[in-house]
């Protein structure tokens, strides 16, 4: 039977009705079409379905949709506000941390709890909060970069 | 996930609803807390003949407790809330609880489970192995009560464990330990995201003159079906001064006490070679904290 379960996306109340097998992922994704977050290992492995669940990063592919009542969700397509870029997807562009583009969305997502936690964190403080999330092209020296100059506060 | 044949998921208010449930659906449900190795356990084809989900979020088992006797840490509690407690973060005792905390990925922390991580009695998870090195005590409740099982009698075999299909996890209680007590833990990986290859955490406590007073020298990570007690370890170090030829010989004699598996990340030959060196660093490392 499927679960009726009201939750924030992205600022929008929601009120969903669950099957109860489904993750936050397949919901996401499959029912509202917000495919900002990537599907990549689906077992938790790779990071690229991280999103924010009460500001906190998970893997949306690990979280049943149905243990979300009362919760806020954001996506990558949250981020932006007024369609003004978050400062980190700013530094993602400008520092050209993006390579085939698929874990992209999953990098942003867990540094941006990181910044929320560690104003001036230095290089190895960085790769070690994005350790949940790889990057299959190996571009890893950007995305520290774009963590590193990203201007959180602004 | 495919999870295919889960056909409700229940959130219910209170225990003896949850218990209610259980009751109910016995072998066909599965407790779930943070949720975080239910495809894990799904891709092992553990959930056979699973249907119901009974999600424990709303039954208040979210709080850490402290006091003289111990810490009581609620079966909801994440391994982020953990990591943040004052005590995890600072003593020497609780050193091998901090070590562990430090290798899951913060996605991971955010959402698993003291509880579900022990539930799970996944021989290749890093916090039962340093728990089981404090003595922690499962709190399990039942139609007819609760009841305290130690955690060396909890797993009872390879993704096996002591509760009857009617009882569920509500806690930990690690209980407090001498002064001059401190722990430590060493996990063996291959990146931030995998099972353990070996791991390790011990835990001394030391009288004034540097003897070792009390030991436990625990092994997991696919060394046996479950995380064991190294006694032949810690059997040697009781007693004795405290010194660098010891530790190496608590490290030789660790790996007596094991049944490493053969698996695509290691060999039983590595795991047990591996075993021996972390020990003897994890010892010298909890050592190093009392300093």
């Amino acid at each position: 039977m499927n679960k009726s379960v009201a939750l924030e996306i992205n600022g929008e109340i929601r009120e969903l009705a669950v099957e109860p097998s489904k993750t936050l992922l397949q919901v996401l994704r499959d029912e509202m079409s917000l495919i900002g977050t990537k599907r990549g290992c689906d077992s938790g492995g790779c990071g690229c379905c991280t999103v924010h669940v009460d500001g906190k990063a998970v893997y949306s592919c690990m979280v049943f949709a149905s243990s979300l009542h009362d919760r806020k969700v954001t996506t990558i397509e949250g981020l932006s506000r007024g369609g003004e870029l978050d400062p980190l997807q700013t530094a993602f562009i400008e520092e050209g941390a993006v390579q085939c583009g698929y874990c992209t969305c999953g990098m942003i997502m867990t540094a941006k709890e990181f910044l929320a936690t560690e104003e001036q964190p230095d290089e190895e403080q960085i790769r070690h909060a994005i350790a949940g999330n790889l990057c299959r092209c190996t571009g890893y020296s950007k995305i520290v970069e774009a963590i590193k100059t990203a201007d959180v506060n602004r | 996930m495919s999870l295919t044949s889960v056909k409700e998921y229940f959130t219910p208010g209170g225990k003896k609803e949850a218990l209610g449930l259980l009751e109910k659906y016995g072998d066909s449900a599965l407790i779930v807390a943070g949720g975080s190795f239910v495809h894990g356990l799904d891709a092992r084809d553990l959930l056979y003949g699973i249907e119901v989900l009974i999600d424990i979020q709303n039954l208040g088992l979210n709080e850490i407790t402290s006091d003289s006797a111990g810490l009581s840490i609620g079966a909801m509690v994440t391994f982020t809330e953990l990591q943040q407690l004052n005590e995890v973060q600072g003593s020497a005792a609780l050193g091998a609880v901090r070590d562990a905390l430090k290798y899951p990925p913060v996605q991971i922390r955010n959402v698993a489970t003291v509880g579900g991580n022990i539930a799970s009695a996944c021989p290749y998870f890093d916090l039962p192995t340093a728990i089981m090195s404090l003595d922690g005590v499962v709190q399990a409740q039942g139609p007819d009560g609760s009841r305290e099982i130690a955690l060396q009698a909890f797993f009872s075999g390879l993704f096996q464990n002591a509760l009857e299909a009617s009882e569920f996890i509500t806690g930990l209680y690690l209980p407090r330990m001498p002064s001059r007590s401190s722990s430590a833990f060493i996990k063996l990986e291959t990146n931030a995201n995998d099972l353990a290859i070996v791991n390790v955490a011990v835990r001394v406590t030391l009288d004034e003159s540097g003897s070792c007073q009390e030991a436990r020298v625990v092994v997991g990570g696919g060394v046996a079906e479950t995380p064991v007690r190294a006694l032949a370890s810690e059997n040697l170090l009781q007693g004795e001064r405290i010194s660098d030829e010891l530790l190496q010989r608590a490290g030789v004699a660790a790996q007596t006490d094991l049944q490493p598996m053969s698996d695509h990340r290691a060999s039983a030959a590595y795991r047990s070679a591996m075993a021996k060196t972390l020990t003897e660093r994890a010892l010298q490392r909890a050592v190093a904290r009392l300093d």
